[in-house]
């Protein structure tokens, strides 16, 4: 899943690039979540001893139940969401699919055998292992999002792509994944652990691009690159480059192919038709619907629709729905709070333009170098010297 | 380094006690011209800008900027330490690590000495573009903070609309409504109980009392406000300290209706 060691390389070479915040602050940004990875978050971790929550058919409902009300938490605190869906996995992805798969059915297997021996706590710990994201899951949540009035987008395919993309014109603030590889795609600004439960207090995470690519001293390609390197979902990474070595080759080299051939084949064995190229393509231009042609819309909650739905169809409790609902109004009717930073620009951090936010006062004074303030390499909230 | 001596340490207590819930931490940037501060809250709503001149110190001397990295909440607590007649000497070294204060008694030979740890703070600077606001707004601050106190009880939001000789800020809300309409008028003899509504244009806009309630705390600061507004602009609340010491600046970002 994402890019292996990347949130370590991040937080090793650039630790600027990541602050934590309160949900609370991200009122009246828009966000492009990746819809199936919180699915399949809800699947695994929405349940009640240990099995996924049934409606009176024995049709999973956790995922409902998760989605339902992880978006009334971020319309409570002012968040516009807005949903993306899988689309086609890219053919360069079968491998780690099929990976993937073998992977589910080897936990199959050992939940059997567990019951069987009667082993309940690793039956349920390999049970969430099995878990796969259906069509039919999918399409509830797509009807369910509906009737919220919460926009959602089908990517043509991979939804973090389409999720940064989305970013990247501007069409909303961030996007929302626990895929690192979203900042391979490009997304300015990515939000982790923005569907986690309440209950675990878990700060969101924000990476930004510009700080990360500034810390680690690279270019967006060669960014690419060393995620490539780290290994992706599209190609195995080398036998023996770690995280350490990577960052130290793509820093040396500059480029994968100056890193190939400069690499020791013996040490280092590099299969012959590593398709490297192709997966470098994948992140570069991926398969995007124009970020320009969608259109977001937030609009009214369907109450009634919402209560068929999820309480007649899905057993849910009809008075919690209904709560959900008129706080899904209030948001709606409210007005938004205004952020600052979309009046004022940040000045960027040189010496003189220190200076400016002072000049009606300080004109008078000469517009002296105002020396590096402490020069602070961290962002977010100080801490102490030394 | 940095040294000056404030006539009055209450004064430096009083703009702490007004921003300390808005800012946890922030840089004051000291220069030959004065002390400033620039700091947003953790939600980029409100901003606080604090002007000192060096004029208003005596005597005061910066030979070199500096931006010494304050936790507001250390500050306040040792500010509460200064005595009512005290006045407070501010002392910074070349690449010091503490900023240390001096609270002297004018009345006794008391002198109490703290010295606060610094911290490195890197907070965005914004830039404030000039403005031409169109409806500029004094009155006495005490009025101000009674204002934003009483609609609290409606509402969380307040709508301020300004129309030729009157303000008025309504607050509607589940359980009722209110408002509470606001005249020029002229008071002779105290010029801080002065009302004045400079209008361009009617505005109407509509804020987060919780904010309000925030900067209205620096009433003790300022015996008047001035309250600024424009369409689509952050409104500005300034508190203009006596003798010419400078100012305290609240911006506060409008609510805006749906798009």
């Amino acid at each position: 899943m994402g890019i292996s060691g990347l949130t370590k390389v991040l937080g090793d070479h650039a630790p600027s690039a990541r602050k934590d915040n309160e949900i609370k602050n991200y009122f009246g940004r828009k966000v492009a979540i990746d819809a199936s990875m919180s699915i399949y978050q809800f699947l695994i971790a929405v349940r009640t001893g240990g099995e996924n929550l049934t409606n009176e058919d024995g049709e999973t409902t956790s995922h409902l139940m998760g989605l339902f009300y992880r978006t009334l938490r971020m319309v409570d605190n002012g968040l516009k969401p807005v949903y993306v869906f899988d689309g086609k996995p890219p053919t360069m992805k079968s491998g780690e699919l099929a990976k993937r798969l073998e992977k589910r059915q080897e936990a199959e297997k050992t939940v059997a055998e567990a019951e069987e021996k009667g082993d309940q706590e690793t039956a349920d710990k390999f049970r969430r292992r099995t878990v796969k994201v259906t069509r039919e899951h999918n399409e509830d949540c797509k009807q369910l999002l509906r009737l919220m009035g919460i926009p959602y987008v089908e990517a043509p395919c991979e939804a973090e792509a389409q999720c940064a993309a989305l970013a990247k014109a501007g069409k909303v603030y961030a996007a929302g994944s626990e895929d690192m590889d979203t900042l391979t795609f490009g997304a300015p600004v990515l939000l982790r652990h923005l569907t986690f439960s309440e209950a675990r207090k878990t700060p969101i995470a924000e990476f930004h691009l510009d700080q990360a690519l500034d810390g680690l001293d690279l270019t967006h390609d060669q960014f690419i690159d060393l995620c490539i390197l780290l290994g992706c979902d599209y190609c195995d990474s080398i036998k023996g480059i770690g995280p350490t070595r990577a960052v130290s080759l793509i820093k040396e080299h500059g480029s994968l192919e100056k890193v190939l051939a400069a690499l020791d084949k013996k040490k280092y064995p590099v299969a012959d038709d590593w398709p490297y190229e192709e997966a470098r393509r994948l992140f570069k231009e991926p398969e995007v619907a124009d970020p320009e042609t969608i259109e977001l819309k937030w609009n009214d909650p369907d109450e009634e629709g919402l209560v068929e739905f999820m309480c007649k169809k899905n057993g849910f409790n009809e008075e919690r729905v209904r709560n959900g609902v008129k706080r899904l109004q209030k948001s709606k009717s409210s007005g938004v709070q205004g952020r600052l930073d979309g009046f004022f620009k940040v000045t960027p951090k040189t010496a003189m333009d220190g200076d400016k936010k002072r000049k009606a006062d300080a004109a008078k004074t000469a517009p002296g170098a105002k020396k590096a303030k402490g020069a602070p390499a961290t962002r977010g909230r100080g801490r102490p010297r030394k | 380094m940095l040294e000056a001596r404030l006539p009055s340490a209450v004064t430096l207590k009083k703009i702490i006690d007004a921003v300390k819930e808005l800012v946890q931490d922030a840089n004051f940037d000291c220069n030959d011209s004065g002390i400033a501060l620039q700091a947003m809250d953790s939600s980029h709503v409100a901003l606080v800008a604090l002007l000192m001149r060096a004029e208003g110190f005596d005597p005061y001397r910066c030979d070199r900027n500096i931006a010494l990295g304050i936790n507001f909440a250390t500050l306040a607590k040792v500010m509460k330490c200064a005595g009512n007649d005290d006045n407070l000497t501010i002392k910074a070294g070349e690449d010091a690590d503490v900023l240390s204060l001096m609270f002297e008694s004018t009345n006794s030979d008391r002198i109490s000495e703290f010295d606060i740890k610094l911290m490195d703070v890197d907070a965005d600077h914004l830039g404030i573009p000039e403005t031409d606001y169109s409806a500029t707004i004094k009155m006495p601050s005490a009025e101000f903070q009674r204002i934003c106190r009483d609609l609290s009880v409606m509402s969380e939001t307040v709508t301020i609309e300004a129309v030729k000789d009157a303000v008025k800020f309504i607050a509607s809300g589940d359980t009722g409504s209110g408002s509470i309409t606001v005249k020029p008028n002229q008071a002779v003899d105290k010029k801080d109980m002065e009302v004045t509504v400079q209008l361009q244009e009617p505005v109407k806009l509509a804020f987060s009392l919780k904010y309000l309630n925030h900067f209205a705390k620096a009433a003790t600061l300022a015996g008047s406000v001035t309250l600024s507004l424009s369409d689509d602009v952050p409104l500005m609340v300034e508190f203009a300290m006596d003798n010419d010491l400078g100012y305290l600046r609240f911006y506060l970002a409008p609510k805006i209706g749906d798009e």
